[in-house]
């Protein structure tokens, strides 16, 4: 048993009942304008962040210093966890900087500071002087390999999938150090969600098999590529996964997809999906998976208020916003 | 002094130190969890330390029958028994079944109250039902001491 985050689990156990519930998300979603939903967040934990907020328009912000909390507090409390899910703010900050590099305009202001387990600096030095030798295996191999295809192709779209490519297999790679089956069943469905979504949109690009065969990640459960063939209809997808644990939501998503062309259903399933998975660690006493479910509800909570406000401003109805809001944690 | 004393000596020790350990490794577990909890919501200390200080009964028991059999055998508060062997080992025994229980039923009670400790995070209202969870793991070192005690009491010196 992993008695070494006995702690960490107590911290976050009393932190969870802090987490937004379903209760305040219907109450935010059905407010009136988006000044009532961040009185409604003045009710909860983030009210310290709403004294210093200029507008409604900045409400990014309130956001991003409670995602730099958390993460800034679980750091302290389980290092090596955190750093398997702040990793893809490390590959994220990567590929800004080595495309505004190659493409010649800053982009600064994607750039995720003071989170990722990489410092900005280091990365925009690796990009800038073109030497990746002290980044971590697999991100100095991407970075190699994609400074060397670019050379040749110009072609960003490559970027972002060796680097999505090299991310999941050192993310594969931590998890066999951690040895936690919720969290590796985690990745792997995620995983398996993504690569049904590369194959839904490579279809619609109408790219080649070679390209479809570049695009899927490693390290799923289903073998896409061996599963249906690109030039079959949707239906055959769907058929092929009907009886495999993601059936709901590619029926559901698939054919909504099918139908409005937009995956906005799909990924809210899917969402929900790897949610429902997270959630068993809210039985689990022992272990990282308390800690990574908090982490991940963190994330999850943030994603839906930034789903509320954004419909608030733009004043969409608010049957169209539940629409898009994914399930809560708690 | 002979050999058998040597074992009657030796039972107060297995006693007292296995269930001690058991009760350090269940308090320091708990005790961790409690601690993350406080750092969190100070209000709960008191709830809390009530339940890590669970598995620490045990070390207690141990040291009760620890004790009982030196001073039984004289080596505490009179002039120490020649004991046979056999006699000896009979104290032996008396030791056994606490340091054995105690040694394991605190550790996991440790775990349960660790646990219980997460459930008064999240809903202090259900203190009770925390607590008795870890009182079923102790329901078995009160088995393992009065087995002790029984050995003690009855078996011929």
């Amino acid at each position: 048993m992993n008695e070494q985050y006995a702690h960490a689990v107590g911290r976050v156990r009393a932190k969870e009942p802090k987490l937004l519930d379903n209760a305040k998300i219907d109450r935010m979603a059905e407010a009136r304008n988006a000044e009532e939903v961040l009185k409604v967040l003045g009710e909860t934990e983030y009210s310290e962040y709403l004294a210093s907020l200029p507008g409604i328009h900045d409400f990014d912000k309130i956001l991003d210093q409670e995602l730099h909390r958390v993460y800034r507090e679980m750091r302290q409390l389980a290092p090596e966890l955190v750093s398997i899910f702040a990793r893809k703010f490390d590959y994220h900050n990567l590929k800004v900087l080595f495309k505004s590099q190659k493409l010649g305009e800053k982009r600064d202001d994607l750039l995720v500071r003071d989170i990722g387990n990489i410092p900005v600096d280091e990365l925009a030095r690796a990009v800038n002087e073109d030497d990746y030798s002290k980044l971590p295996l697999r991100m100095r191999q991407a970075g190699r390999q994609m400074s060397e295809l670019f050379r040749l192709n110009p072609d960003p779209q490559m970027t972002d999938m060796l680097l999505e490519q090299a991310m999941y297999a050192e993310t594969a790679e931590s998890l066999e150090e951690l040895a936690s089956p919720m969290l590796k069943e985690y990745f792997t469905i995620l995983i398996d969600l993504l690569n049904i979504k590369t194959y839904l949109r490579v279809k619609r690009a109408n790219r080649s098999k070679e390209f479809l065969e570049q695009a899927l990640l490693p390290g799923g459960e289903l073998e896409v590529f061996r599963l249906v063939q690109l030039v079959e209809p949707l239906e055959v997808l769907i058929d092929r996964l009907l009886y495999s644990r993601y059936a709901k939501v590619v029926e559901e998503g698939v054919q909504t997809y099918q139908k409005t062309d937009s995956l906005t259903r799909f990924e809210k399933l899917a969402d929900n999906f790897l949610l429902k998975q997270i959630k068993q660690a809210k039985y689990l006493t022992v272990g990282p998976e308390p800690l990574a479910g908090y982490l991940l509800a963190k994330e999850n909570e943030l994603k839906l208020i930034r789903i509320i406000m954004v419909g608030k401003i733009n004043r969409l109805p608010t049957e169209e916003i539940k629409e898009r809001l994914r399930d809560v944690y708690v | 002094m002979d050999v058998g004393l040597a074992l009657a000596i030796l039972g107060a020790a297995v006693a007292t130190f296995m269930a001690g350990i058991g009760s350090a490794v269940g308090i320091g577990i708990a005790g961790q969890t409690g601690a993350g909890v406080v750092s969190e919501d100070p209000d709960k200390f008191g709830l809390t330390v009530v339940l890590t200080a669970l598995p620490g009964t045990q070390g207690i028991y141990g040291l009760i029958m620890g004790f009982l059999i030196l001073f039984r055998v004289g080596v505490i508060g009179a002039e120490p028994m020649d004991l046979t062997i056999p006699q000896g080992l009979s104290m032996l025994f008396a030791g056994l079944p606490i340091g054995f229980v105690g040694w394991m039923s605190a550790i996991y009670q440790g775990k349960a109250v660790a646990s219980g400790i997460q459930l008064i995070a999240k809903r202090p209202e259900e203190f009770g039902k925390a607590m008795i969870y870890g009182v079923m793991v102790e329901t078995y070192a009160v088995f393992a001491l009065l087995m002790s005690l029984i050995i003690y009491l009855f078996a011929p010196l």
